[in-house]
């Protein structure tokens, strides 16, 4: 029979009741607590009427009420949906309506997301007090007698990812994709209950995800910190702590060496680090090993579609394949192919396609993207690169115009659509710039319906209210025309390198 | 202006999109209304450097000194005494 998540969680609660979980603050729950609140959940969610299948929205912040959501909705049998907790109605409202969920569960204080909850007319439960027509968090509660076992192979978790209102993209995961992955990134990184980690990535993405699992499956532990506003605090958790491992993508790093000398820490304790959420400069990533020379680096390469992980870079080849995202986990199967659909030879750059028990269901609810993406098994990532002759991959972009700011992907159109509502706006056009810490930065090509006719603070503003804030361009030009095609249609990669030039 | 009235008008302008005084009240938590990321933050300490000529070490990027504005007007006070 398949692994379960729910099953991982319950064998490490039987196994290490009394281990720590989570670490928030001065607050520490433990694998015993958290399978009892998981349970409590599940009892409560079934009471009330949820059924298998149902879908429950999960717009939690890190945190334990998050991990026994998100187990306990699992074992009622539903369906999770975590998500962005920084987004706006707007998303949100999508979201909901897309899943057709039923349940939400978020913070008392999201606005945002307790106004969609309540123009779809969802049932609310809410932490940190009790919201107008919601119910208490601590008030989900009933038996919930252990016999039930969900199918592994059943719809478990959709994950949203960038995509527009036009084409949604609900990656849809079954706890078997999740476990799977799980087992093979516990194995590759050696962790044990002995391992601990400070996550700043939210659980909501597939990166953090992944933390959140492999930590569950073994009985290790998570120091939760809020975010890297505050750089010098996190390093210093990390020291307090003496955690084992840290997870960061290329702005995480860039940020902590950047603001952060490391040596002034006491980072001994820590064993290794993991890399992953686009490419990492080859300046960067040897900066990182020169600050923390103990640590092993593990630059890995995946996307929400594959679970998390498709590849990893053992740290012994770090030197000998530097630049590459390292060779396909135990059990996936990666395959360049050519325009035309054919095998490439090694180093002949294409597509990436994968294969393997992590690779998703689908996208919830939209047939021809999932189509398009799943072909005879064979998930195409979109990302181009090369094979070398040991299997080693190296990534040479995407052919998506999807940008990579800090750890979130955006979609251009997503933000387009947003600054079109401006009467005042004619046309609109979005690209990823280079920027030294995000990795790319947005900005924003606008042509006025007449000259002298934007104020480009009302526009960041009118974003803001509609936007989460990591959406918000950076830069705005305003411009007399966009470059276009002879069929009309945007030039995207001559505004980029304008942009270079 | 003063040093509190020019910092809000930084944080208005650059995070809130607007001139609003009342869209940001000092003593709001910069982070936990979601005002701020991290790179905002690194613009903001910026901003202080530049504007102010003061440096504004590692272990002082604490909430104690950054999450508002009063705390932040309180900050730069002290960094200017010394």
């Amino acid at each position: 029979m398949s692994a379960t998540l729910v099953a991982n969680l319950r064998s490490t609660a039987g196994r290490t009741p009394d281990q720590v979980a989570l670490v928030k603050g001065e607050r520490a729950v433990t694998y015993g607590a958290l399978w009892s609140m998981a349970c409590r959940f599940a009892g409560g969610l079934r009471t009330a009427g949820f059924a298998a299948g149902d879908r429950l929205a999960l717009g939690l912040e890190n945190s334990a009420e998050y991990v026994a959501a998100y187990y306990g909705t699992l074992l009622a049998g539903g369906i999770v949906v975590p998500l962005n907790v920084a987004a706006k109605a707007r998303d949100f409202e999508f979201w909901l309506k897309h899943c057709a969920a039923s349940w939400v569960v978020c913070s008392a204080e999201n606005r945002e997301l307790l106004a969609a909850a309540a123009s779809i007319g969802t049932k609310v439960v809410t932490t940190g007090g009790v919201a107008p027509g919601a119910m208490a968090f601590t008030d989900i509660e009933g038996e919930f007698g252990d016999r039930a076992t969900p199918d592994a192979h059943a719809p478990a978790c959709i994950l949203y990812t960038s995509g527009t209102t036009g084409s949604p993209k609900g990656v849809l995961l079954s706890q078997h994709n999740i476990a799977s992955n799980t087992d093979a990134i516990v194995t590759y990184l050696g962790l044990t209950a002995t391992d601990s980690i400070v996550c700043v990535l939210p659980f909501y993405y597939s990166y953090g995800n992944s933390v959140l699992h492999t930590h569950v499956k073994v009985g290790a532990k998570i120091v939760l910190d809020d975010n890297l506003v505050y750089p010098h605090k996190v390093v210093d958790n990390i020291a307090r702590s003496r955690v084992t491992g840290f997870a960061g993508v290329p702005s995480t790093f860039a940020l902590l060496l950047g603001r952060v000398t490391l040596k002034d820490f006491d980072l001994s304790a820590l064993r290794y680090l993991t890399q992953a959420g686009g490419a990492m400069s080859v300046a960067t990533t040897q900066k990182l090993r020169e600050a923390l020379p103990r640590a092993a680096l593990y630059v890995m390469y995946g996307q929400t579609e594959a679970s998390a992980r498709l590849t990893y870079l053992p740290p012994a080849d770090l030197d000998r394949k530097l630049g590459s995202v390292g060779i396909a986990l135990p059990g996936i199967e990666l395959e360049v192919r050519s325009e035309t659909g054919e095998r490439c030879a090694a180093m002949q750059t294409g597509t990436v396609w994968a294969h393997g028990p992590n690779v998703m269901c689908g996208y919830w609810d939209n047939p021809e993207a999932t189509a398009k993406t799943l072909q005879g098994g064979w998930l195409n990532t979109g990302d181009v690169g090369y094979l070398d002759a040991d299997g080693f991959l190296f990534l040479a972009g995407r052919r998506s115009d999807m940008i990579k700011t800090g750890a979130h992907r955006v979609h251009p159109k997503d933000v387009e659509e947003v600054i079109e509502e401006l009467a005042e706006v004619a046309e609109v056009a979005v690209v990823g710039v280079d920027d030294e810490l995000l990795g790319q930065a947005i900005k924003a090509f606008v042509v006025a319906r007449s000259p002298g006719g934007i104020d480009v603070m009302q526009l960041k503003a009118h974003c803001r209210q509609r936007l989460a804030n990591y959406k918000i361009p950076k830069y705005v030009d305003l411009v007399g025309s966009l470059p276009k095609t002879a069929s009309g249609k945007i030039r995207r990669h001559e505004l980029v390198e304008r942009q270079t030039e | 202006m003063s040093s509190k009235s020019e910092i809000k008008q930084f944080i208005l302008g650059n995070y809130l999109f607007t001139n609003d005084e009342s869209a940001l009240a000092d003593d709001d938590s910069l982070l936990q209304k979601g005002i701020v990321d991290s790179t905002g933050m690194l613009e903001l300490i910026m901003h202080l450097e530049e504007k102010y000529g003061i440096k504004v070490a590692e272990d002082e990027m604490v909430p104690a000194n950054l999450d508002s504005v009063v705390k932040i007007t309180a900050f730069l006070e002290r960094k200017l005494a010394k």
